[in-house]
């Protein structure tokens, strides 16, 4: 097996064989985060293993008793597991209030025995208050998970957590990077899975991991690539069937702005102030992405420079189906990408989907329209 | 595939490259290559009719809108949701509701003396409608008029997203049916003409694909 198979099979996801090892290793337990943002590095400092709930490919049948068919079919998803007792290995959940349905998420909450813990990022970011706010609502989600775990947390842990988060974030950026590189070494779905696999390990483990995948995709020589290259912006790109489809169409993935991916490592905490209002900071600081109100919205010329810096050929929007903050975004998306001559698709995203043909035919159109370019 | 060839009277040996298109292309045992419908489309429509700009493709299943640029090549494309409002399918349960064929829609359409209004948005309410419709005693005919008119609305929305050009051509199957054809012209504001042979651009374009490599194999 090459070095690179190893590593990527170490990388494998399996979430509760992830939660059972961990337990049995060091005795903690395990902290859900529900999509996309939550300040992870206050769990990583409890000793406990940080668990990214982003749904999932489940049958939907509870669910239907608490949310609409309108809602996302992440919060679909989470809510049928959570209702089916999936999330009973957790020890407590934390819950972000990103948009509407994610507040019903947490007002809809019925493990007893795993506690939700809810917090609320401020819209109007930028003003000094915000920062208060969320500094405050942080130190809430701290001093919940404290009673929950019945151990303090202390400043010194979170300041170490940071420290191994921000590595992480840099470390993943790189690979992002390298990966973009070499399309022929890591398809669309492996990429998807490295990134994806950060949300079941010690971020510690991780970034060791990744950082050596990355020198050996920098140590490989780079190969002329002569399918499309396309920049993938939305909140995920899932299930992954549809990635098997672009992997089949040729097509390489050279960036993403996905919110499951690389926007969880675009802006890393800053390094002034206390624990809390650092965490906060970065929420004041992150850029481009739909969850987090922005006046500029630069996603709009972030994803253009994307495009440039990376020579991509297209943007392909993968659009939650039912995500008001992403189709708020996308008129002014489409509206740029046709002033700049930079072809865009987009197609809808479902985590239910069973059948991909639909989405075979709108994206192998599209490559048969790039090749004519 | 037999039959196909039957009917062409040709042997599968004579056949010199195949392209397979539409949704059963990846599990073609003959061919060569495949292609999507929306680009077969695009392709066939470029070799009948070279002015068009603009193509609807409504089928069973699906109803695609497409852009061409003034060499035939698709531009842009918008294709309707999962959902079967706006397609072929959406026309087969309004005819079974109103116990009617799908091809006597466009007979009854020409009856009508007034358009009545039937939802876009969804088959299954659309369906509720009818019923409702036709349980109020509203003629058969306006209410097969107002079907062809969401039918047109639907396809109107894909064409609003790719921007409309002229010329405006219709494929698919349901381009033989002329009250669909009227709906979308009332729909548009524009003459809309309708591909010869409509059901088999698609074919038609992928034959070309495989014609012109053939070509290019041969050069």
């Amino acid at each position: 097996m090459s070095k690179m198979q190893s590593i990527l099979e170490k990388l494998a996801i399996n979430p509760v064989q992830a939660v059972e090892d961990y337990k049995k290793k060091t005795g903690k337990g395990a902290v859900g985060c529900i999509a996309p943002y939550t300040p992870e590095e206050i769990i990583h400092a409890a000793g406990m293993l940080p668990i990214g709930l982003w749904g999932g490919q489940v049958e939907l049948n509870k669910v239907r008793a608490v949310l609409p068919a309108f809602a996302c079919s992440i919060m679909q998803s989470i809510k049928e597991l959570e209702l089916s007792g999936s999330y009973d290995i957790l020890t407590a959940v934390l819950c972000p209030s990103s948009c509407d349905t994610l507040k019903a998420i947490g007002q809809k909450w019925t493990r007893k025995d795993v506690p939700m813990i809810q917090f609320v990022h401020p819209h109007n970011r930028k003003l000094p208050a915000a920062r208060t706010f969320l500094a405050k609502e942080y130190q809430h989600v701290r001093e919940r998970l404290e009673n929950v775990i019945g151990e303090p947390i202390p400043d010194e842990a979170i300041v170490q957590s940071i420290q191994v988060y921000n590595e992480h974030r840099a470390v993943m950026r790189e690979f992002a990077r390298a990966a973009g590189a070499h399309p022929d070494l890591i398809d669309p779905k492996t990429r998807h899975l490295v990134f994806k696999s950060a949300f079941f390990m010690r971020k510690e483990e991780h970034t060791a991991l990744v950082r050596e995948l990355t020198a050996l995709l920098d140590e490989a020589p780079v190969k002329p690539w002569d399918g499309p290259k396309i920049i993938l912006s939305g909140i995920m790109a899932e299930p992954d069937s549809i990635l098997d489809v672009m992997k089949e169409l040729h097509i390489a993935v050279v960036a993403d702005d996905l919110a499951q991916e690389s926007r969880q490592n675009r802006v890393d905490v800053p390094e002034d102030g206390t624990v809390m209002e650092r965490l906060a900071e970065q929420w004041q600081n992150m850029y481009g992405c739909s969850l987090a109100y922005e006046h500029e919205k630069t996603r709009v010329p972030m994803l253009v420079d994307m495009v440039k810096k990376n020579q991509a050929d297209a943007v392909v929007v993968a659009m939650m189906k039912f995500c008001d903050p992403e189709e708020f975004d996308y008129p002014m998306i489409k509206q740029t990408m046709e002033k700049e001559n930079i072809p865009l698709l987009q197609v809808e995203i479902d985590q239910q989907m069973q059948s991909v043909e639909q989405f075979r035919t709108r994206m192998q159109s599209f490559v048969e329209m790039l090749r004519h370019e | 595939m037999e039959q196909a060839l039957a009917q062409a009277g040709i042997h599968l040996e004579d056949a010199a490259g195949i392209v397979a298109t539409g949704y059963g292309r990846m599990n073609s045992a003959y061919t060569d290559k495949q292609f999507s419908e929306i680009s077969c489309h695009a392709k066939g429509i470029a070799h009948l009719l070279p002015n068009a700009r603009t193509i609807i493709d409504i089928g069973g299943q699906d109803a695609k809108a497409i852009r061409l640029d003034d060499r035939g090549m698709v531009q842009q494309f918008a294709m309707n949701d999962k959902c079967a409002a706006g397609t072929g399918r959406f026309l087969e349960v309004m005819a079974r509701v109103m116990e009617t064929s799908l091809s006597e829609l466009q007979e009854w359409d020409n009856k009508a003396r007034t358009v009545a209004h039937v939802s876009s948005t969804c088959t299954v309410f659309a369906e509720s409608e009818v019923i409702s419709l036709l349980s109020a005693g509203t003629p058969k005919a306006d209410i097969i008029a107002g079907v062809h008119k969401s039918v047109a609305s639907k396809a109107g929305s894909l064409v609003l997203r790719i921007g409309l050009q002229e010329d405006v051509v219709m494929s698919g199957g349901v381009a033989q049916n002329r009250g669909v054809v009227k709906a979308m012209e009332a729909e548009l504001k524009v003459p809309v003409q309708v591909a010869p042979n409509p059901q088999i651009v698609g074919a038609l374009g992928a034959a070309l694909f495989a014609y012109e490599a053939q070509m290019k194999k041969q050069k």
